[in-house]
Order: C-alpha cells, then sequence, then structure tokens
C-alpha cells in the first residue's frame, strides 16, 4: 500500500519535473572552481554532513517561524520555538554522531578482497559487508555503498536513541530555555512597573 | 582463501545494486525511511505510555498519524521533485560542464539538447573517461538539489504546514468546548478528555516530530 502510495507520488514528481525541465534554458557550468565543487559535493557529501546541513538551516528558519505564528499566543509561540531550538540540537548532534560512527563501523567491515591477505585477522569478519557480486559487476568504489548501509543502520539505532537521548535531552534543554524566557518577562514586567510607578 | 559471502549478502548486493552509485537517491530514500520511524516510535511510545487514558490515545494516535503524514508526503514529494528536476537536466544535457558541452558541440548534437528521449549518457557517444566525468558532476548536482529539497521541505514547508494544521486543529477543539458550552439549558461539565486542547504541557513535554 505505502509502496503503492509512494510510486503515485513518484509518477506525479516525475510529471511535474518534466514541465519544469522544460522552462529551463540550457546551462553550462563554465567555472572550473564550481565543477570541482560539484565533484566534491558529490564525492564527499553523504548523510552525516547532510543531517548537519539541515539542523544548521533548520535553527536558522524553524524558531522564526514558530515566533511568528500569530495563530497562538505570545507565550506559546515563545514555548514553541523554545522546543524547536531544543529538539533540532538534541536531533542534529545525535543525528550526525550516530550516522557517522554508523558509516565509519560499516567501512571496517567493508573491506575489498584484494586487501585480505593470508596475516589478516578476522577475514570474513573484515568483508562481513562486503558486496561481492556487486565488486565483481564492476563497483570499484564503495564510499557510496558504505554510507548508505551505515546510515541504514543508523536509522535502526535512532528509533532507540530518539527516546534514550533526544527526548530526555530535548526536555531538559527546553526547560532551560523555558525557565530563561519566564526569568526574563518577569524581569522586563518588574521594570516596566517601575516605570509605571515612577510616572 | 577463497571468502565466502556473509549470510547477510541479499541485503548487501541490494544496497549496493540501489545506493552503490546514487548519493541522492539514498538520502531521499532513508529520510522517508527516517521519517517512517520516528512517527512509528512517536505512536508506540503513546500506545506503551500506561499514563495516558485509552480515550486520550484514541485522539493522540491518529494526530500523531497525520502529523507523520504531512513530514513525509512533503519530505518525499519536494525532495524527490528537486533531486527529479536535477537529474533530468544533466541526462538530457540542459545543465552540463563546459568540458562535456564542448564535445556536444563538435558532434553536432546541439539541436537534440534539452529533448527528453536525447540521454547524454547514452546517444552522444561520448568516451569513457568523459561518462566517468560527467557521472561525478552528476552526483554532485543530483546531492545539492537532494540537500535543497530536504533543507526546503523540513525547515520551510513542514513547519509552516504543521502550525498550519495544528493552529487549525485548536481552533475546531475550541469550537467544540464552546458548543459543549453553550448547548445545554442546565451546565453539565463537559468530557474534554478525549479532546485535550493543546496546552503548555503538550509544547513542554510532548516528544512528537523528533527528525531521527
Amino acid at each position: 500500500m505505502a509502496i503503492i502510495g509512494l510510486n503515485s507520488i513518484r509518477t506525479f514528481t516525475n510529471a511535474a519535473s518534466n514541465r519544469v525541465v522544460n522552462v529551463f534554458p540550457t546551462m553550462t557550468v563554465n567555472s572550473e572552481k564550481a565543477n570541482k565543487a560539484l565533484h566534491w559535493i558529490g564525492k564527499n557529501i553523504s548523510s552525516p554532513e547532510n543531517r548537519l546541513i539541515l539542523g544548521v538551516s533548520a535553527l536558522m528558519s524553524q524558531p522564526f517561524i514558530d515566533l511568528h505564528n500569530k495563530k497562538v499566543d505570545e507565550d506559546t509561540r515563545k514555548v514553541s520555538a523554545a522546543r524547536t531550538v531544543a529538539k533540532i540540537i538534541a536531533g542534529t548532534s545525535t543525528g550526525v554522531l550516530i550516522r557517522y560512527g554508523c558509516i565509519k563501523a560499516i567501512d571496517a567491515f567493508t573491506k575489498f578482497p584484494e586487501e585480505i591477505t593470508s596475516v589478516t585477522k578476522n577475514p570474513r569478519l573484515k568483508t562481513f559487508f562486503t558486496p561481492f557480486e556487486a565488486i565483481k559487476d564492476g563497483l570499484k568504489d564503495l564510499r557510496h555503498y558504505k554510507s548508505a548501509l551505515g546510515t541504514l543502520v543508523s536509522l535502526g539505532v535512532m528509533v532507540f536513541t530518539n527516546f534514550l537521548i533526544d527526548a530526555p535531552f530535548t526536555k531538559f534543554m527546553t526547560n532551560k530555555f523555558v525557565d530563561k524566557i519566564h526569568q526574563k518577562d518577569k524581569q522586563k514586567q518588574a521594570q516596566n512597573k517601575e516605570v509605571r510607578d515612577a510616572a | 582463501m577463497p571468502l565466502k559471502p556473509s549470510f547477510l549478502a541479499p541485503f548487501n548486493e541490494f544496497v549496493a545494486r540501489h545506493y552503490g552509485k546514487d548519493t541522492g537517491k539514498m538520502l531521499i530514500h532513508t529520510g522517508v525511511v527516517g521519517w517512517i520511524l520516528s512517527a512509528a516510535a512517536q505512536v508506540m511510545a503513546i500506545v506503551f505510555n500506561d499514563k495516558i487514558p485509552k480515550e486520550q490515545k484514541m485522539y493522540l494516535v491518529p494526530q500523531e498519524l497525520a502529523d507523520a503524514g504531512v513530514n513525509i508526503l512533503s519530505f518525499y514529494t519536494i525532495t524527490q521533485g528537486c533531486k527529479s528536476v536535477a537529474s533530468k537536466l544533466v541526462k538530457s544535457g540542459k545543465l552540463l560542464p563546459k568540458s562535456v558541452r564542448g564535445i556536444l558541440d563538435a558532434k553536432g548534437l546541439t539541436d537534440k539538447v534539452g529533448k527528453f528521449d536525447f540521454n547524454v549518457f547514452e546517444d552522444a557517444g561520448l568516451s569513457p573517461t568523459a561518462i566517468k566525468r560527467l557521472e561525478k558532476f552528476k552526483s554532485g548536482v543530483d546531492v545539492t538539489a537532494a540537500t535543497i529539497g530536504s533543507v526546503l521541505s523540513c525547515n520551510i514547508v513542514t513547519p509552516i504546514v504543521r502550525n498550519e494544521i495544528a493552529a487549525s486543529r485548536q481552533k475546531d477543539l475550541v469550537a467544540k468546548m464552546h458548543n459543549a458550552d453553550t448547548n445545554h439549558s442546565s451546565y453539565v461539565k463537559p468530557d474534554y478528555s478525549y479532546t485535550k486542547r493543546p496546552s503548555m504541557y503538550d509544547f513542554t513535554h510532548n516528544t512528537s516530530s523528533l527528525k531521527i
């Protein structure tokens, strides 16, 4: 059911993207620097970096969206923005670290057959995740494969860390932020009262 | 000594076949799986929380599923859309590096560029070196598009849509509460337990939509 749904969305996005592509003019990337940058991105940006970019850009956009949500009262806006910041910090830090760690771990157990010699310890363990068939069929660079497998493993790990680390960490930071917000509000109210009394 | 593949070989080969050369595709698919697992975890947290009454669970579980639906739909549609456009721009020859554009011009293929049946990888007769260079270029374009798409969906579209939905949900519930108060001739304390209005407690203690 879900697969049928995703396929329908893919068909729709493909049809829509055909129309968008039609509108684009022909473009050539002339700059050598830009071409090198694209090669570097294709080679080095994977899921931990993607998660970090998502987290940093989330910090720059989501709290402001919450703070400008005029459909709820001011206090709710502030608390919801504080919770969003806490959630982003907790989610991004664990997300990046766990993805990075899992990819590193997969790397240790995905050696090419030619890297294994008679003196290699635990050869079966070191090729535990090696895709022998794909290598036979010509897969020479395992970087993308390792990051894909590491990311999939990290998703399984994060189902647990979501509760064990993210949720309590988010709650702790939200409470800290909310306390600060309320303290500031109280100070402001006291100052306003002093000004009114003086007048 | 001949090496034997592990018992995970079918899974390893599946991952290698589908994502071994396409990081952009991996980022989208793992992103969707991440949202699904995140939502499933939240639903489980509600279902197995003994402190939440059954009536409230009947309201909170569909609410959580609806939130997950918005997150996943927005993420997949926008990110897949961005990547699909970027891939097609490169494949059809509309977006190319200078070196490959030069080859197409020299071969007199300029008029075919941008047509949907034209695939620059297959129909331009490029040398293996040029194809390798173009594959690297396409990989960079795909990852950039997938990243831009995920930033756009996760950080701009989804929070705005979610705020709108939450606000309208809150408005409906307030209206329901108001109706319940005014439609009775004699005052009877209404049972709000399963239509609880979002409160400060929800904003500080609820763990919904933690992106993993």
